[in-house]
């Protein structure tokens, strides 16, 4: 395979680079913030360290256990992994939010983790068809404990409802992770077809009397104490009175949709809703959010063959059309898209996409900056170059998908030269058309 | 037979008419006093003694019925505002000007904040809670001074007990009593403002001293405000009205002669005194060096004053001071300041999101003094309060700040109420730093006037003050003007299809994408070889 030999070329290159250039980060960001707030290394720069780490660490554990693009030899899969943390490193992207201690680092890390422990628990059992009778004859989690496979799928629930609680819009996010869960990683882009159950659900009863109940019940305890707190809000039995304290909390949670905060910031909401009159807002508020649950169905119904696709276009789309994007969101997707490597010569327009991107990246601190801190600009100038920011996401967007359905169509064909364009071979007489 | 049973009616019947009619007193005050660079402040006090009344319970707000009230010299239509939302203790003020303490020193009513000033102490237990009553108390007012005291809503209202404590007493009624306060530094004082309130007189502008107020010289004045005050002391309730103004001669004499009287101050005399006043007196004080002449002759002398009693002699009062010399400006600056302390207050930052809040505090006076610093600022600046950084004379000492107390704003309905105790040892000078972020408003909450800023409202120092002297009071800084950024205004629709267009161009290619079946289409050789 020629991505396997451009692979081993570089691998041990790959490793060393990229510890240097991790070390080399830490130091600089620790330096820059020496140097601005001329203090000692305080604990909030540790944290900052401690952030990339974990970030790092569980780049590195999802890239080496395999999201399974590809069934590929473990030296492939090493330096593979090397070029991704590279790459998610060098993101500006999310080297920016990370020097700027924000916290949408730690939104990613978390969901990191929990597609990462949930490709765990999907590819650990998919190779051991001797545990499915003892599973069906103890349905208990701890008999899963003794037989070493440890609850990956509670862990991926919990770390999701996490991030939920974070930030209400990863909510979209729920459906494909439970597809994810019940399915296998692998990247089966090639053969669509109806949803499979990972091999270790082939009896539907069992699947039916012991996992789903596990993790559903799991994660609606999570977010569903709000269920409970409903009903007791307007109780006075102490006990009971924490269920509204409880409602209370999760109702504030859902406060980032009425758009309460005004701030400038890479999406589309904020100007959109600046300029609203007050008769309408309420209206658009809900039209804006219900488009963004308008996109799971069709998106997870399309791609139920490789649900991890699936939570790669949500994070595309969550990262245009959410209510309060971050750079680190985009950086996300970028960092993903860099993953999903076996669709990259089915893409129309990658460059188009990335220059899009650079530029509208490149333009809006300026723009902030002439508008704020300069005045001598305008707000429409940030506007502008935000909704640029909007246009490349879009176009990643549709392209992915577009790559996604596409690499189905031309089974079992290998490319050489990815970046170049396709040559038809004359014995081959297909051409693809819509 | 019925002769007597007639008498003895009557008589029964004034009895217990003069047992029903409370006694009200009016008294009116006035004193005047040159300052140093030459002008003349004066201060107006009318006060009517309600004996032996007392604030409404706002329990008895249920029932529908009040008792009847008989106002002779009490005004009515404040009465009837008072009992209608049972308020306990009310001061209003509406002044325009920056006073200057160090120049001038301390007022004789220590309300000079600029712009509308209210705050109010009730009684909670009512069946409408006590905001219902703000709310109604801020509307009422607004009708009756005609001033726009409406706008002074829960975005500006905050509760800071312990900067505005109850100047009265409050009755031990056994109910909780709050405190709402609100200001609008931008709010302008004008004569309609003046005329309603002079008809709250029982002389009304006809006789006393309010023939003096000359709306044309009041409103010339460096520094003018009116002001209300009910309180509810042990004699009963008390209403004070107050003006205050602070005059320049010198601008308006042809000499360079700081002289001053009456009809060159207001325009007019006095030529009667209110014939139902129980007291009307002015009191001039007297300047401390140089020669000067007080005409006509004082009653008294006392303590530095000249005392004048309008109600001896029915002849037309034209009180004033000359001095036969020049004025000449002091260049030097005083031997003893004038207030203890002085404050300076800034935003600084040339950015339109974010600043720093910067008041600098000196200490004149060789003690260690206590002050409670107080700001109440509308929720578009949002403190960082990680980032106080407390400098006496350079050095930081973060610990000369002490008791923070915070409430935290809400975004559109609720300001920020800050409240702490800066200790300032003897002669030094206390700079106080804060960063701030500065919010982005919707288009509909910019005012017509958008880039003019917004007015904050003056911060409050109150000394703490260890002996029981009362002679010191608050301290109001100059109101603060912060530049908010702004939308393009000219732009709520291109804006809209801007960005539906965007969306809507995603959603309609993700969709056209994600429709679409593929298929393999066969084509002849001959048309491979053309392309």
């Amino acid at each position: 395979m020629a991505v396997s030999e451009w692979d081993e070329k570089v691998s041990m290159k790959v490793e060393f680079f990229a510890t240097l250039l991790f070390i080399s980060r830490s130091i600089t960001s620790v330096s820059l913030s020496y140097l601005t707030s001329s203090a000692k290394i305080s604990f909030r720069q540790l944290c900052t360290l401690a952030w990339t780490y974990l970030r790092l660490m569980h780049w590195l554990e999802y890239g080496r256990h395999g999201n399974g693009n590809k069934t590929l030899s473990s030296e492939s899969t090493e330096s593979k992994s090397s070029l991704l943390i590279i790459i998610y490193t060098l993101n500006p992207l999310i080297i920016l939010p990370s020097l700027a201690r924000s916290t949408s680092s730690v939104d990613n890390a978390v969901l990191l983790t929990a597609i990462c422990l949930a490709c765990e628990w999907s590819t650990s059992e998919v190779a051991s068809p001797a545990h499915k009778e003892t599973e069906v004859s103890s349905p208990s989690l701890t008999d899963k404990v003794d037989q070493a496979t440890p609850p990956f799928a509670l862990g991926a629930l919990f770390f999701l409802a996490l991030r939920t609680h974070l930030s209400i819009d990863a909510l979209i996010l729920v459906p494909p992770m439970f597809m994810l869960i019940f399915s296998s990683p692998a990247s089966r882009l090639r053969r669509p077809g109806p949803f499979k159950y990972a091999q270790k659900y082939d009896r539907p009863y069992s699947f039916l009397r012991q996992d789903f109940v596990e993790i559903s019940l799991f994660h609606i305890t999570m977010d569903g104490t709000c269920c409970v707190s409903f009903y007791f809000r307007a109780s006075v039995i102490p006990l009971m009175r924490l269920s509204r304290y409880l409602f209370d909390f999760l109702i504030q949670k859902t406060n980032s949709l009425t758009l309460p905060s005004l701030t400038p910031n890479p999406g589309v909401w904020w100007y959109f809703f600046t300029e609203m009159f007050d008769h309408f807002r309420p209206f658009f508020l809900m039209v804006f959010s219900l488009h963004l649950l308008l996109y799971v169905a069709p998106i997870c119904i399309k791609f139920q063959h490789d649900p991890l696709y699936s939570i790669f276009i949500l994070i595309g789309i969550l990262a245009t059309l959410k209510p309060y994007p971050t750079l680190s969101d985009h950086g996300l997707f970028v960092g993903m898209w860099v993953v999903m490597s076996e669709v990259h010569p089915y893409l129309r327009h990658p460059l188009p996409t990335l220059l899009t991107l650079l530029h509208s990246s490149l333009l809006q601190p300026l723009f902030a900056h002439l508008w704020l801190t300069h005045g001598t600009g305008n707000a429409n100038f940030y506007y502008a170059s935000t909704l640029v920011g909007a246009c490349a996401g879009g176009l990643g967007i549709v392209d992915s998908i577009w790559a996604g359905l596409r690499i189905a169509v031309e089974k079992g064909r290998v490319e050489t030269k990815p970046w170049r364009k396709r040559r038809l071979s004359r014995n081959n007489n297909l051409e693809m058309c819509m | 037979m019925l002769k007597t049973s007639l008498v003895i009616f009557l008589l029964l019947f004034n009895s217990v008419f003069c047992i029903k009619q409370a006694a009200e007193e009016f008294e009116e005050n006035l004193s005047l006093k040159s300052l140093r660079d030459g002008r003349v402040t004066s201060s107006f006090s009318f006060k009517t003694l309600l004996r032996d009344a007392a604030p409404r319970d706002p329990r008895t707000l249920a029932l529908d019925n009040d008792d009847s009230q008989h106002y002779t010299l009490f005004p009515l239509t404040l009465g009837q505002i008072l009992r209608q939302y049972a308020i306990t203790e009310l001061h209003l003020t509406l002044n325009a000007g920056k006073w200057n303490y160090e120049s001038w020193g301390y007022p004789d009513e220590s309300g000079v904040g600029v712009g509308a000033e209210l705050w109010a102490w009730m009684a909670d237990g009512s069946p409408s809670s006590i905001d219902e009553r703000w709310q109604g108390l801020r509307n009422a007012l607004a009708g009756l001074f005609c001033a726009s005291l409406g706008s002074l809503d829960e975005q500006r209202t905050t509760s800071p007990r312990q900067s505005f404590p109850p100047q009265g007493d409050l009755p031990d009624w056994g109910l909780p009593h709050e405190l709402r306060h609100a200001s609008h530094a931008s709010e302008h004082v004008c004569t309609e403002n003046l005329t309603p309130f002079l008809k709250l007189l029982p002389c009304k502008s006809l006789s006393g001293l309010a023939t003096l107020l000359n709306p044309h010289r009041i409103f010339d004045a460096d520094w003018h405000g009116i002001g209300l005050h009910v309180l509810w002391l042990p004699e009963g309730v008390e209403v004070r009205l107050n003006v205050q103004l602070v005059s320049d001669p010198l601008r308006i004499s042809s000499t360079n002669k700081q002289d001053w009287s009456f009809h060159s101050l207001f325009d007019r005399k006095v030529d009667q005194a209110c014939p139902i006043a129980k007291t009307s007196r002015v009191a001039v004080e007297l300047p401390s060096s140089g020669f000067y002449r007080v005409h006509p002759e004082p009653l008294e002398i006392k303590d530095g004053q000249a005392y004048y009693n309008l109600k001896i002699a029915n002849e037309a009062w034209n009180i004033g001071t000359m001095w036969p010399t020049d004025f000449e400006y002091p260049l030097s600056k005083p031997n003893q300041a004038l207030v203890p302390f002085s404050v300076q207050r800034s935003l600084r930052g040339s950015t339109q999101d974010r600043g720093e809040l910067s008041i600098v505090v000196t200490n004149h006076q060789q003690n260690t003094l206590q002050l409670r610093y107080l700001e109440t600022m509308p929720w578009i600046i949002q403190f960082y309060l990680h980032t106080i950084r407390v400098h006496s004379d350079g050095v930081l000492k973060n610990d000369l700040i002490s008791n923070i107390s915070y409430v935290l704003p809400v975004a559109h309905s609720r300001p920020a109420t800050f409240e702490s105790i800066l200790t300032l040892p003897g002669g030094s000078n206390l700079t106080f730093t804060m960063n701030v972020a500065k919010a982005f408003l919707r288009y509909t909450e910019h005012p017509p006037d958008a880039q003019r800023g917004w007015d904050l409202p003056p911060a409050v120092f109150t000394p703490l003050l260890q002996s029981r002297d009362d002679s010191i009071g608050r301290i109001y800084t100059p109101s603060l003007l912060v530049d908010l950024a702004t939308p393009d205004f000219s732009m709520p629709y291109n804006v809209i299809m801007f960005t539906c267009s965007v969306v809507a161009f995603i959603f309609g290619s993700v969709f056209n994408v994600l429709t679409r079946k593929f298929v393999v289409v066969r084509l002849e050789p001959t048309e491979i070889q053309d392309n």
